[in-house]
């Protein structure tokens, strides 16, 4: 690991680059997990009075609108250059951390659908400008070989924090939380951003330059990866798949009172207190197999996990259609704890994946395209779907049958894929088949 | 009790019927609520709840009580097993197969009237001293003579595994872990759609072995490391300490346990990393960087 090696040799202006970078995307990726993905939800429903179905297509346009305003924001960063320069990066960054922070302040005051629309509009163009700045920040910031450990620390502190504090899921609680928390953050972006001193400068100038030694991502030296080539389409397409399995089993999994209470909102603390291990634990994983084999492998230990955990979750389930009386005797922490080993993967994965495949020249548009095709376009296109399942008033078994079933496609798709593609090499090798 | 907590010991159930050979055409189970059964399917499980077959009730069919409780006053034409919970056979009842107790609490009436009755006695390590050594031995003699073996004719293959462990451990860690419980669940479930039983049991041992084969590398590693000139002897001086060692590291609590798992996992992911050690694991180059 590079990090140690920058400790020992005291190159402390990359060591606060590491922190920096792990503490800007913890907070904002645990803003995302906590506030937006479940206060919202407590927001529309319980405060402004919508039903789930309306909360969900709001927050399904919410998606789409982060997606739109983020390919617009990558785009322009990288033909401006500001995708190369650190302070204007940082400056965005303070801009979209001033909207967040007035969102969550008065998002416990919002009482009507416009007001509520109004703010799932002003919070797209925030979160769409914001992770395209912030993603595009490693190329400046984290190393090429450390970036899979980077994205591990962050997938484990993040997930350990939202699990393992107890707060209720309630936009009350949440609000004033994150505004406490975002208050320092406001702070120390706006120095980032517009003070001048001698020693800031040094840093912030030492930082300024890294992008052109660390810059190109892993997946970047020999043939440039463009974003209409399959190298690039190839890795959206999977993390799409990954995103929408995920998304399309987790909304029935949080809708299903008995399987809720007894995982992510279970009120024995150690049960949270397990799944926040488990996440810490998946993400280490990932991290190291991030660093030490291909891509493709990351990508098939993710899938397999998913397959693993929908298979264990269904068969409980057929096992309880089978034998009613089981059903009321609870469920293991065992299921969510693998959930939560599976999640932790692909998101370490999702943290690391998007700068490894960019340059500083291409980083805007390809985290813009990476996260918001594979992770809002996945989002909203799973919400509908999970709402289609909701008015055809199907089962627990059934819609988690279709997540099953997907998650098992994608593991054997990519494994013939992955088979395919060497035959195809191997053809091209010896230009026909050889003794 | 859970499906999670219920499938296991259902599937010991299963595995008990298959072995045992029997004809089975119906297998019914009771996991809550008061019951007297006047008849039974071919093989009654008791999950939970309370099962009774009354005084004057004759029933045809095995019972396995896996929870809750089991309470025979009449007669059952069949054999009784207990694996866990309770079960009583109180005064005047007949049971004329085997009653075997594997765990659970078991009250038989000494005027009831069993075919026979048998207990089966959880070999504990401390139960015996002479038992200990004997195991120790017979697993120093596999895995040593496994070892010797490899290091005589395939020096290359061992050396392979052996490199994976002192040098990638946390890797050939993670991926073991992930490798072997991953595996488990997989055989678990393939266990319980009893068509690829035997296929779950042939994989379940398979990783008992790749354990074994990596216990034997670990043991090669102390050996290289002994001041022995002959691979082979070294080999087997390894072993048996590096057994030693971790037979001892058992009676440290926690702690002893916790290094037993992680010499287990890391030995699997090394094994499995370097295809059984006919190719040295490399970990891919990632360019970039700012050190050699």
């Amino acid at each position: 690991m590079e990090f140690v090696t920058h400790v020992r040799k005291e190159r402390w202006a990359t060591v606060a680059g590491y922190v920096l970078f792990v503490a800007l995307m913890v907070a904002g990726y645990y803003y995302n997990i906590t506030f937006v993905q479940l206060g919202l939800i407590d927001l529309g429903t319980r405060l402004v009075g919508m039903s789930e179905t309306a909360v969900s297509m709001w927050l399904a346009a919410l998606a789409l609108a982060t997606l739109v305003v983020a390919v617009a924001t990558g785009v322009t960063m990288d033909r401006r250059g500001w995708s190369t320069d650190l302070r204007t990066k940082f400056r965005l960054l303070f801009g979209v951390v001033c909207v967040q922070f007035a969102l969550t302040l008065v998002a416990p005051t919002v009482r009507t659908v416009p007001g509520f629309g109004a703010w799932i509009v002003l919070a797209s163009v925030g979160l769409g400008v914001g992770f395209p700045v912030s993603f595009s920040l490693a190329t400046d910031l984290v190393p090429v070989p450390d970036r899979g450990y980077v994205a591990a620390a962050i997938t484990a502190i993040a997930y350990f924090a939202a699990n393992a504090i107890p707060l209720s899921w309630s936009v009350d609680v949440f609000s004033q939380v994150l505004v406490a928390a975002m208050a320092p953050g406001v702070l120390v972006l706006a120095v980032l951003s517009f003070a001048s001193f001698d020693r800031l400068d040094a840093v912030l100038d030492a930082l300024g330059t890294q992008h052109e030694t660390y810059g190109t991502g892993r997946f970047c030296h020999g043939a440039p990866v463009r974003a209409r080539s399959l190298a690039f389409a190839v890795p959206v397409a999977l993390m799409f798949g990954v995103f929408f399995v995920d998304s399309l089993g987790f909304l029935r999994i949080i809708d299903t009172p008995s399987l809720l209470l007894s995982s992510w909102q279970s009120p024995d603390l150690s049960t949270r207190l397990f799944i926040a291990v488990a996440h810490v634990v998946g993400a280490v994983m990932a991290g190291v197999i991030y660093a030490n084999y291909s891509l493709s492998r990351v990508f098939l230990w993710t899938f397999a996990l998913f397959a693993l955990t929908h298979v264990m979750y269904t068969s409980d389930l057929r096992f309880a259609d089978v034998f009613p009386a089981i059903a009321g005797g609870g469920t293991s922490p065992l299921n969510p704890a693998l959930y939560a080993i599976a999640v932790s993967f692909y998101t370490t994965l999702n943290f690391a994946l998007w700068p490894d495949l960019a340059t500083p020249e291409t980083i805007g548009t390809h985290s813009a395209i990476g996260i918001g095709v594979a992770g809002w376009l996945a989002t909203f296109s799973s919400t509908a779907l999970a709402l289609y399942f909701q008015a055809a008033d199907l089962t627990l078994l059934t819609h988690l049958n279709v997540v099953q079933a997907l998650s098992l496609l994608l593991l054997f798709g990519l494994a013939v894929g992955l088979y395919a593609r060497r035959m195809v090499e191997l053809a091209r090798e010896n230009g026909g088949a050889s003794v | 009790m859970s499906p999670t907590e219920a499938i296991p010991l259902l599937i010991v159930v299963l595995l008990m019927i298959s072995i045992g050979g029997g004809d089975v055409q119906e297998l019914s189970v009771t996991f809550q609520g008061d019951k007297d059964v006047d008849s039974l399917a071919d093989v009654h499980v008791v999950a939970g709840g309370t099962t009774t077959v009354p005084g004057d009730a004759t029933v045809d069919g095995d019972i396995y009580v896996i929870g809750g409780t089991a309470s025979i006053a009449g007669t059952v034409d069949g054999d009784v097993t207990l694996l866990n919970g309770n079960l009583s056979v109180v005064d005047g009842a007949t049971v004329t197969g085997t009653l075997q107790t594997y765990s659970g609490s078991a009250t038989v009436s000494s005027v009831a009237s069993v075919g026979r009755v048998s207990q089966f006695e959880t070999p504990t390590p401390s139960s015996s001293p002479a038992q200990r050594v004997g195991g120790f031995l017979l697993q120093f003699l596999v895995l040593g003579a496994f070892g010797w073996w490899l290091v005589e004719r395939y020096p290359l293959v061992i050396e392979n595994v052996g490199t994976a462990i002192t040098e990638h451990a946390l890797v050939s860690g993670v991926v073991g872990s992930l490798g072997a419980t991953a595996l488990l669940v997989l055989f678990v479930y393939m266990a319980f759609t009893l068509i690829l039983l035997p296929l779950a049991i042939v994989g379940l041992f398979a990783e008992l072995l790749i354990v074994l084969y990596g216990q034997a590398v670990f043991g090669y590693l102390v050996g290289t490391r002994l001041p022995i000139e002959r691979d082979g002897v070294a080999t087997l001086a390894g072993i048996a300490a590096f057994l030693l060692a971790l037979e001892l590291s058992g009676l440290v609590p926690f702690l002893g346990g916790a290094v037993q798992l992680a010499v287990a996992v890391v030995g699997f992911g090394a094994v499995v990393n370097t295809y059984f050690g006919l190719q040295r694991f490399e970990p891919v180059t990632i360019p970039g960087g700012t050190e050699p």
